[in-house]
């Protein structure tokens, strides 16, 4: 990743100058971060009159926010459906996505062109206007909302249009065919081709997609409000609902429970940076 | 690649500190603080004792679901669906209106995905759109009677039960008022515009330099400000009703409009005194609760929802809380100078299209058990915190505004109006009303404004 | 993969995904479009077929146009900024600087938390926050909140929306960066050709395929801005920030004309797929294969 320096001070001074730059605007960057930890351990009256205080000038400073949030969210019931929810429709779309990608790569036809057309047309269709023809169907005719399955299915629907785009883009840059016509000669069939020879070969972008989608889902909250209503099923998002009022917030116990709901995935995160960023630098766009 | 590791290291730290601490709820030393209102909830004890309400026991084992518009009554619900519970066998599942979400798409969305809650608390219009499609009728229930007055009716039949009577008008404090004046005060002294501006003054003059706090928000702007216009017209619905189909037929000339000509006076002198003045349209509603408990203004207006944020500043129930009308005009004889605005808010609406009559018999009970068991009139009350409409109910509220809003009911200082008017209302009218708020339209232009929304409905 | 056994690949690759796809989104978007025909209001049982009647009414609301042309701005400046930003930042994140995967890491996480709640972080700091600085430093531009006023509010949207899309454009950028070979960037250095040149002629090009992708990305994201809107600003002061998605949604639920808002949503829609697809038709003319 290194790249060869040429050139003296003229080349430091910009490198320091960008370097500079840098930090400030990623300062910016985290700045509502800093606010919302600072503030997710003051009381509310702290929050409103002071927000910006450092926290050890303030007496009361204390985890009640988060001793709260967790009860009142029923934090591992929550945390177990959204993480059910969201592993099992991440897995499934990155499945079907990289499949249905490799279909439409390897056979140019006219359903594969139609199907890629309307995928890429359909990115930009506002979630607004098909929710209550989405509901009315699955509800009204199917009756099969308020189910996690159910949405496991429509997280996997919504999010394939995009998962193929990058799919596709990424398996017609980097992924030869020479070596698919190789293991058709060593007689595999098709199946075995794309299992044991493509699939590998896509991990850079798998674990791209993964993470975006699985990030999505965790935080959804509009199409779950909308499939589940059942208290025992709802995802950790929905489980923060009781701190907003009618007319004014719980400030320090949504942020509290904000922080709770993005440290599972901060772990995620932390984790698996490196393939992350890799992930995408490697493939991402052709 | 040392400083990556460094970092997964002091994230996963810090996470592994903030998790702990959380479980076991610890707290660093100097936290503690008797008047935190955090600390400790405090629960009103409720008698069970005696309950010779008359349970179906047929419906035992019935579920039905309750969707609550009311947030701050949520926990309340859950203990009473719970209680309820124990006695009658029906279970009672209350479904919170999310975030982002208004009551009424809530509703059409359930109803579209062919789940509707079998009850549903709702505003008077959500009712009233829904009521001939989907309600069930009520109109042969007992509590009607207990209820006189506080009935909606859609054609001549009754769709929705009353939860609860909402009042607004301006909120004191009195302990602020006193000591700034030295000297006692009486609200009832206060009986003209007039009046009211020469009690602003002194304050001023007794270093309480903005003595007002009025929110931003459009619902305030649009519904509770505004709505005045209709309301007064002669204090009753019907007459709110009736002042609005004039103004849509074009037989009442707005600028010619005693009502809102008058009503744009109080306004204006709200607006002068109000403590956000050099930002109105920045106001914190938070902020306001807290400015009002901590004296550095003396009044508020808004309604008796407002307890919850003003106890949560540091206010207490024994604190002396309460609300002067919204002065119109100084004619002393005028009702809206010693009357303040009271009146049913939410409503409960059943299913009559989906639910099953089991679950519509069970959910009757549960509304008949609010409105006639010793239990569930004690939770209306205590537990929710509610002022209840029904005349049998004996308890009172205990906070202070509700308090007076229920003794201004009784005393008879309060009207029963409210305008029932189209949803957008607020949102429309709220921003026209918050641009003159913030003074970038004239009183011309409100004017405008208000006659071409209704100029725009069928 | 050609030739034989078509059909059994189809059903096996093809079929599961385009069934999700085809059943999530386009039966529930073509059952939409019927509604917009009828004059279904979201409750009734029964929908009467009415022609072109919501478009009609979609022509008198004048509020939807106002939003319209709003949000063309918005989505001018919002595209603009996010671009040259992450532009900008990838390119230094691709020189070698200290700590860049530190970085790089960093400018990703507002992908972290989801829309509703990211703007009510960021109402807090425009309204709380800044302000409290404002007072204790005497600053004239944080002296009010950002949100009570019409252009400083469209201001606030604008910049959380970058700082919202930034992070992912940056991660694009980047990886357009490191694909392109070394060499290239070697022989302009060596070249003599410096700066501007540099940018405009050897690398602008090479990264044009990066480039469609973040416009197109940037573009429909931009137009369908809704979240953050609502829970940012929720079109105040006085509805002077309401974006055409938020429209819709007022239309269809608070003025409770359902069939007007499902055909401004279609509209919404039609004008989105058009402007899209002239870009990427366009940036796609530039690129060259590297």
């Amino acid at each position: 990743m290194k790249q060869t320096s040429i050139g003296g001070t003229k080349r430091k001074v910009t490198n320091a100058l960008a370097m500079a730059g840098l930090v400030i605007i990623f300062i910016a960057y985290m700045f509502p971060f800093i606010m919302v930890v600072i503030n997710s351990l003051k009381q509310k009256r702290d929050i409103i009159k002071s927000p910006f205080s450092w926290l050890f000038t303030i007496k009361g400073l204390s985890f009640d926010n988060f001793v709260k949030a967790f009860t009142q969210m029923d934090f591992l019931n929550a945390f177990k459906n959204s993480l059910l929810v969201t592993v099992s429709a991440t897995v499934l779309v990155t499945l079907l996505a990289a499949m249905l990608a490799y279909y439409i790569v390897r056979h140019n036809n006219g359903i594969s062109k139609l199907t890629f057309a309307l995928m890429v047309a359909s990115m930009i269709i506002p979630f607004q206007a098909i929710m209550i023809p989405l509901v009315s169907i699955y509800g009204g005719t199917l009756n099969v909302l308020n189910h996690r399955v159910t949405l496991i299915f429509m997280h996997t629907g919504f999010s394939m249009a995009m998962s193929v785009f990058m799919f596709h883009g990424f398996i017609k840059g980097n992924v030869p065919m020479a070596l698919e016509e190789a293991a058709y000669i060593d007689g595999c069939t098709h199946a075995q081709t794309f299992f044991k020879i493509v699939l590998p070969l896509l991990k850079p972008i798998i674990s791209t997609m993964v993470i975006l989608n699985s990030l999505a889902f965790w935080n959804d909250f509009l199409l779950p409000s909308l499939v589940l209503t059942d208290k025992k099923l709802l995802t950790l998002p929905l489980s923060t609902y009781s701190f907003y009022g009618t007319y004014s917030a719980d400030y320090g116990t949504i942020m509290a429970g904000l922080l709770l709901c993005v440290v599972p995935i901060l772990i995620l995160y932390v984790v698996l940076q490196k393939q992350i960023i890799g992930g995408v630098v490697a493939g991402a766009v052709k | 690649m040392r400083k990556g590791v460094m970092k997964k290291v002091i994230s996963l730290g810090l996470i592994l500190v903030l998790m702990s601490a959380m479980l076991t709820g610890c707290r660093f030393g100097f936290a503690s603080d008797p008047d935190d209102p955090n600390e400790e909830e405090k629960e009103i004890p409720i008698d069970t004792s005696v309950d010779t309400f008359e349970y179906d026991s047929s419906l035992s084992g019935t579920n039905i679901t309750l969707l609550n518009s009311k947030a701050e009554i949520q926990v309340a619900l859950e203990k009473m669906g719970a209680e309820f519970e124990k006695k009658s066998g029906v279970h009672v599942e209350v479904m919170p209106v999310t975030d982002g979400d208004s009551p009424y798409t809530k509703v059409v969305s359930l109803y579209n995905s062919g789940t509707p809650p079998t009850a549903s608390i709702l505003d008077t219009t959500d009712v009233i759109a829904l009521a001939k499609e989907k309600a069930a009728d009520l109109s042969d229930e007992s509590w009607t009677k207990e209820a006189e007055g506080y009935l909606t009716e859609v054609d001549g039949k009754i769709y929705s039960f009353p939860l609860c009577i909402e009042g607004r008008g301006i909120i004191y404090n009195k302990a602020v008022i006193e000591e700034a004046l030295g000297e006692s005060f009486e609200p009832d002294s206060v009986t003209t515009q007039d009046e009211f501006k020469e009690l602003l003054e002194r304050l001023v003059n007794a270093g309480i330099e903005k003595p007002v706090s009025m929110a931003k928000e459009d619902w305030s702007l649009g519904a509770h400000h505004l709505q005045y216009i209709y309301e007064t017209y002669e204090g009753t619905s019907e007459g709110a009703g009736e002042v609005i189909e004039k103004i849509k037929a074009g037989k009442l000339d707005l600028e010619s409009y005693d009502r809102l000509r008058e009503f744009l006076n109080m306004f204006d002198i709200l607006k002068k005194y109000n403590v956000a003045k050099g930002d109105p349209l920045g106001a914190d509603y938070d902020e306001m609760a807290i400015d009002l408990a901590d004296g550095k203004t003396a009044f508020w207006f808004n309604g008796n929802w407002a307890w919850p944020n003003i106890s949560e500043a540091g206010a207490k129930e024994e604190d002396e809380y309460g609300f002067l009308p919204y002065f119109l005009n100084n004619d002393r004889n005028d009702f809206v100078n010693h009357q303040i605005q009271a009146s049913p808010s939410k409503q409960v609406m059943l299913d009559g299209q989906i639910a099953s009559e089991k679950e519509q018999a069970a959910a009757k009970e549960f509304l008949n058990w609010i409105v006639y068991s010793e239990i569930g009139q004690q939770m209306l009350v205590k537990t929710c915190n509610i002022i209840p409409p029904f005349k049998n109910n004996p308890y009172e509220p205990s906070d202070p505004l509700s308090a007076d809003i229920y003794t201004k009911v009784h005393e008879e200082k309060a009207f029963n109006a409210s305008a029932i008017v189209p949803n957008d209302h607020w949102a429309v009218l709220g921003a026209s009303m918050q641009k003159y708020l913030a003074d970038r339209s004239s009183r011309e232009e409100l004017t405008e404004d208000i006659q071409k929304y209704w100029d725009e409905q069928e | 993969m050609k030739s034989k056994n078509n059909g059994k690949d189809f059903c096996m690759f093809a079929l599961p995904g385009m069934f999700c796809f085809f059943a999530v989104v386009i039966i529930p978007f073509v059952y939409g479009v019927y509604l917009t025909l009828t004059d279904w209001n979201g409750v009734s049982k029964v929908k009467n077929f009415i022609g072109l009647k919501n478009f009609a009414g979609v022509m008198r609301d004048g509020q939807f146009w106002t939003s319209l042309l709003l949000t063309f701005k918005y989505v001018i400046f919002v595209v603009l900024i996010v671009n040259v930003l992450a532009f900008a930042i990838a390119y230094l994140l691709t020189r070698g600087i200290k700590g860049q995967n530190f970085f790089r890491a960093g400018f990703f996480t507002p992908n972290l938390i989801g829309g509703i709640v990211l703007g009510y972080i960021w109402q807090f700091v425009f309204s709380r926050v800044f302000v409290s600085i404002g007072e204790s430093t005497g600053w004239k531009m944080f002296e009010v909140s950002w949100l009570s006023d019409p252009t400083n509010a469209f201001i606030a949207l604008v910049v959380v929306s970058v700082w919202q899309l930034s992070g992912y454009m940056i991660l694009i950028y980047v990886a357009g960066f490191m694909g392109l070979s070394e060499d290239v960037m070697e022989a302009a250095s060596i070249d003599g050709a410096s700066g501007f040149v540099k940018l405009k002629n050897i690398i602008m090009p090479l990264m044009m395929s990066s480039i469609t992708i973040c416009l197109f990305l940037t573009l429909s994201r931009a137009f369908m801005v809704y979240d953050v809107n609502l829970s940012l600003t929720a079109g105040a002061p006085y509805g002077t920030t309401e974006m055409a998605a938020m429209h819709v949604y007022e239309k269809a639920f608070t003025s409770r004309q359902f069939g007007i808002g499902q055909a401004e949503a279609f509209i919404l829609f039609i004008i989105v797929a058009v402007i899209s697809g002239i870009q990427v038709y366009l940036t796609k003319k530039q690129e060259v294969e590297a």
